[in-house]
């Protein structure tokens, strides 16, 4: 399944928030949008996910498929303990067997058994993103969107965090797309890079991540000072 | 947390003890047992209460009256906060009859209660329209301050909306009303007695008052008010119970 957006046009009353944006995300890879703060991103996943209407252009690939969610507050029901927020997405998916199945399954690979009956407000930050990327993780779906996941933590657990995400990410082939305003996430994480100007957004550049040579620690220094240079920092 | 709660029942206590010893005092000072009764009296008149053979059946009606009105209050503020949360039309049809509840003297609408309904439903009626405004208000902010980015999760995951009604809005709307229930049945109890001492169904606490009044025995009226204190803190208790059991407070 090919998934793509074409030409975007997004307007709130007088302010253009996003101008044409054009991106092909391929399949089973992750794909990094990386832009200032502030400049229209989430409103482009919004539009994705089909909770913002567009004022124009096409969305392919991506209408009546699943789609995983990772935000960037946890977005917890804080009356549900660990185990009903995640099954509080998989309830019209599988039967209660499967649910819970899946949601030790998943609970084991984070390390976070021994929390299943905890209340969101019992737990860290750092562990409530966990869950959030868990839920994300749990609900079967061939799309996993991600809107700065790691904003809110600190170095330690952002680290942890993302250790869990590249370990469910092996596991499960999903098409992948982060959006993220830091370059050193875009980098470790994606396989393609799209770059956004300030308001409104318009893609400026696209860089490929994937070739064995971009991993090498001097072209991720090369790699990352053109991206720097194209958000202008 | 623990030792807050102690030295706050400690101070309740000498709050009591330095009530009852005000009393005594003035009673003493005063000396006139129709204006100011003496304790004495007040707990002579509280035992030939409770022996007469229809206190049961006093305090059962004011129960009933109190907790159907309550029960009717609650279930028409959730339908209309509800459906004003929905059509904008509701809302607005709403917005002036809480005005002229809140606006316009109790005493009033109390009197109108009385020429237009049978003195059984005035007490009830009474008790509505104090308890049902702050009950409606308490609904529809529970649904209004429900988190916008949850329910937008919930769409995103393609959570039918049954279930987002059920596990958000529902708790939502009953963690909002489990604050504000104490205080309401405790007015709507209250009014339900004010009721009945002006509509003087046959039995009910607020007859009997009235009853006592009318006999100057101003014991009789002492001896009422302190079954009625301790009827409140009944209700008090058993929610607090409830409360317990449910464990609503267990997320927090």
């Amino acid at each position: 399944m090919k998934y793509k957006v074409k030409n975007i046009t997004k307007c709130y009353g007088d302010l253009k928030v996003l101008e044409g944006i054009t991106i092909d995300f391929d399949p089973n890879r992750t794909t990094c949008i990386l832009g200032p703060s502030g400049c229209g991103k989430t409103t482009l996943l919004n539009i994705i996910g089909g909770i913002t209407e567009k004022d124009s252009g096409e969305i392919i690939g991506f209408q009546d498929e699943d789609m995983s969610f990772v935000f960037q507050d946890d977005r917890l029901i804080e009356w549900k303990n660990v185990y009903d927020n995640l099954s509080f997405v998989l309830k019209g998916k599988m039967d209660r067997k499967q649910i819970e199945n899946t949601i030790d399954k998943h609970l084991k690979l984070a390390n976070l058994k021994q929390y299943k009956y905890y209340y969101p407000n019992n737990l860290s930050g750092g562990m409530r993103q966990r869950i959030n990327i868990l839920r994300a993780f749990a609900y079967s779906s061939k799309l996993l969107i991600m809107d700065e996941p790691f904003k809110s933590l600190d170095v330690n657990n952002k680290q942890i965090v993302t250790e869990i995400f590249k370990s469910l990410r092996i596991r499960e082939k999903r098409t992948c797309i982060l959006v993220t305003h830091d370059i050193q996430e875009a980098l470790d994480l994606g396989d393609k890079i799209v770059i956004l100007t300030e308001k409104p957004a318009k893609v400026k550049r696209v860089i490929e991540n994937t070739s064995i040579a971009s991993r090498k620690p001097e072209n991720r220094i090369m790699l990352g000072d053109l991206i720097k240079r194209e958000l202008k920092i | 947390m623990r030792k807050f709660i102690l030295k706050n029942r400690k101070l309740s206590i000498v709050s009591k003890i330095i009530i009852i010893m005000v009393w005594m005092l003035l009673s003493k000072i005063i000396d006139n047992e129709i204006i100011f009764p003496t304790v004495k009296s007040t707990f002579a008149s509280l035992i030939d209460t409770i022996k007469e053979p229809n206190f049961l059946n006093t305090i059962k009606y004011s129960l009933i009256r109190s907790i159907i009105g309550f029960l009717i209050s609650l279930s028409l503020a959730m339908l209309t906060g509800i459906l004003s949360s929905i059509s904008k039309i509701i809302y607005n049809i709403m917005v002036p009859i809480l005005k002229f509840l809140s606006s316009v003297p109790t005493m009033a609408i109390i009197i109108l209660a009385l020429i237009w309904l049978s003195n059984e439903l005035a007490p009830m009626f009474v008790g509505f329209i104090m308890v049902f405004p702050i009950l409606y208000e308490t609904v529809l902010n529970g649904i209004l301050d429900v988190d916008k980015d949850i329910v937008d999760m919930a769409q995103l995951y393609k959570v039918d909306k049954i279930t987002i009604i059920k596990d958000i809005y529902l708790p939502s709307i009953f963690l909002n009303l489990s604050l504000v229930f104490t205080s309401t049945l405790g007015i709507n109890l209250k009014m339900v007695i004010a009721g009945e001492a002006l509509a003087q169904p046959k039995y009910g606490i607020g007859s009997n008052l009235q009853l006592q009044k009318t006999y100057l025995n101003t014991s009789g009226v002492f001896a009422w008010i302190i079954i009625i204190l301790l009827i409140a803190k009944l209700f008090n208790y058993l929610i607090n119970g409830v409360k317990y059991l449910m464990d609503v407070d267990r997320w927090k």
